[in-house]
């Protein structure tokens, strides 16, 4: 399946769900609405897309929004996804994808932990690399902690 | 003393309770600070709940605040048992970036360094693996071997264990010109070396029964939980992104993939003995084919990557070692994302640990192969 087709699949079915995509040389790339993340992820899944590589979280700030990235391959064929979320910071809540791909646990416990997105049916959202009485989410570009000490070059 | 008689009757009249026992942080088989919660019923492991982020210093936020060079020294210590491959890793990340080319001669010395340093990974884990199951020769061995290669590392960059030495765009110094003649000598020296980790771990009996069918993953499961690397390989899927997804020149190379069937400790052991071997074969090939000529390509003076986003991933010796950078146009990445192959291949432990014994837990976890700097980023 190529990543025209791949687009072409996911548009065709959901519509105006994908906000925005583009081929970038063997990845299909997909900006998509919150409402329908969980059906395209599962949709995705269901075209061979197995392996969750990666989901990464980013604060774009800017406007007032996190994202959620989602990198998904096959290990059969050579076509890869990114897929993307976007969230409004004062309700950071996306569905959970632990049920289609179970790399996704401790991934998203990683971006609640760091980034403080909410993944919603997640079986078990704790912190995973900061300790439990942690307060906020280091990896949000607005946190602030009095023992971080800023970089100014020499 | 026997204890009064009330509390015996009760006791034989109670099921054995299970209990909770803390294995870590401090247990000598984490190699490094990992917390395993393991629920017991007598001897056998009946839930596994892994605890990390004791190494956790956020890796990614001090990404944020440097510019793209900087990083560099930081990924040495992501996965400290193979920098090299870090390394190797996010710089390929930046210039894919970039799009920058590397010159003919750097992209040889980046694999033959990645291959040596993919050996030198492999034999510490093989080392500290038969120290985990009681085989001290092997460990002695095998550290005699990796300190040859981190003598022939130290004649190139100057370091023994965080080198740096990768840049965006090349290399930053040219072999030394004893290099070439003691590489050569060093693999001629360790090729005869493998036969006699056979002899002392692969054909051992009491080896083989004690590893053998423990802790089994299947391929169904690995691709849920996204396994990579040799774990993978050892249920039996042939993937590597060397071979896969070819980055730098690996396409150029004849080497072979082993893969396992079961995906037990015994198949993860018998892939990475063997892809030591055929490490050996690259880096042959490599400095057979190693040209002359620039080592560093046009790289502009300031690091500013156009506005973008990539998903960049190599084959580490742990397996697929991915950067995420969100570039906004300016010298420090938006964004910059490590997905190391150990946090996710540890995740399926809770899978793959419980229905053996306390001491097997041991040989599961060294398996995995992790390395605790990476998990906790």
């Amino acid at each position: 399946m190529t990543p025209e087709e791949v687009i072409q699949a996911i548009g065709s079915q959901f519509g105006e769900a994908v906000k925005a995509s583009e081929v970038k040389g063997v990845e299909a790339r997909m900006d998509i609405d919150r409402g329908k993340g969980y059906e395209i992820l599962a949709g995705l899944k269901g075209m061979g897309f197995d392996y969750l590589n990666c989901l990464s979280s980013v604060d774009r700030i800017a406007s007032g929004e996190l994202e959620a990235v989602y990198n998904l391959s096959s290990l059969r064929e050579a076509t890869k996804v990114l897929v993307r979320v976007r969230v409004p910071r004062e309700d950071p809540v996306i569905r959970s994808v632990v049920s289609l791909w179970s790399t996704a646990d401790w991934h998203e416990r990683e971006a609640y932990d760091l980034m403080g997105i909410h993944f919603d049916g997640h079986p078990d959202l704790r912190r995973i690399l900061t300790s439990e009485d942690w307060v906020g989410h280091p990896l949000r570009k607005d946190y602030q902690d009095e023992r971080l000490v800023p970089y100014e070059p020499a | 003393m026997n204890p009064p008689e009330t509390v015996v009757t009760e006791h034989l009249q109670e099921t054995m309770e299970e209990m909770y026992v803390n294995m870590g942080p401090q247990h000598p088989s984490t190699h490094g600070v990992l917390r395993l919660m393991l629920k017991l019923d007598g001897e056998e492991v009946t839930a596994v709940i892994p605890y990390i982020g004791y190494l956790h210093r956020c890796h990614e936020k001090i990404g944020e605040n440097r510019t793209y060079i900087q990083i560099i020294p930081y990924t040495d210590r992501l996965d400290y048992l193979a920098s090299m491959y870090n390394n190797f890793g996010y710089v390929l990340a930046v210039e894919r970036l970039m799009g920058l080319q590397v010159p003919e001669r750097a992209e040889y010395m980046r694999v033959i360094l990645a291959e040596l340093q993919r050996i030198a990974s492999h034999l510490i884990w093989m080392g500290t693996f038969g120290l985990d199951l009681g085989n001290f020769t092997i460990f002695m061995y095998c550290f005699r071997e990796r300190e040859k290669i981190l003598d022939l590392f130290e004649s190139v960059s100057g370091q023994r264990l965080n080198y740096s030495f990768y840049r965006i765009g090349g290399m930053p110094m040219d072999f030394p010109m004893t290099f070439l003649t003691d590489c050569k000598a060093f693999l001629e020296w360790f090729k005869p070396r493998l036969p006699e980790y056979d002899a002392v771990m692969t054909d051992n009996i009491i080896f083989q029964k004690r590893v053998q069918g423990l802790g089994k993953l299947d391929q169904k499961t690995a691709i849920d939980y996204a396994i990579s690397g040799p774990m993978l390989r050892a249920s039996g899927i042939k993937w590597d992104l060397r071979r896969n997804d070819p980055y730098s020149i690996y396409d150029r190379f004849d080497f072979d993939i082993p893969v396992g069937s079961a995906g037990d400790v015994w198949d993860r052991y018998m892939v990475r003995r063997i892809e030591m071997a055929e490490s050996v074969k690259i880096v042959e090939q490599g400095l057979r084919a190693l040209p002359p000529g620039e080592i560093m390509g046009k790289v502009p003076k300031k690091i500013k990557p156009p506005v973008g986003d990539i998903y960049s991933r190599v084959e580490s010796p742990r397996g697929e070692l991915g950067f995420y950078i969100v570039s906004d146009g300016s010298e420090k990445p938006y964004r910059y994302k490590v997905r190391a192959p150990t946090f996710v291949n540890l995740s399926v432990l809770p899978v793959i640990g419980p229905g053996h014994l306390i001491a097997d837990m041991v040989a599961i976890l060294g398996s995995i192969d992790i390395v605790l700097g990476e998990v906790d980023r």
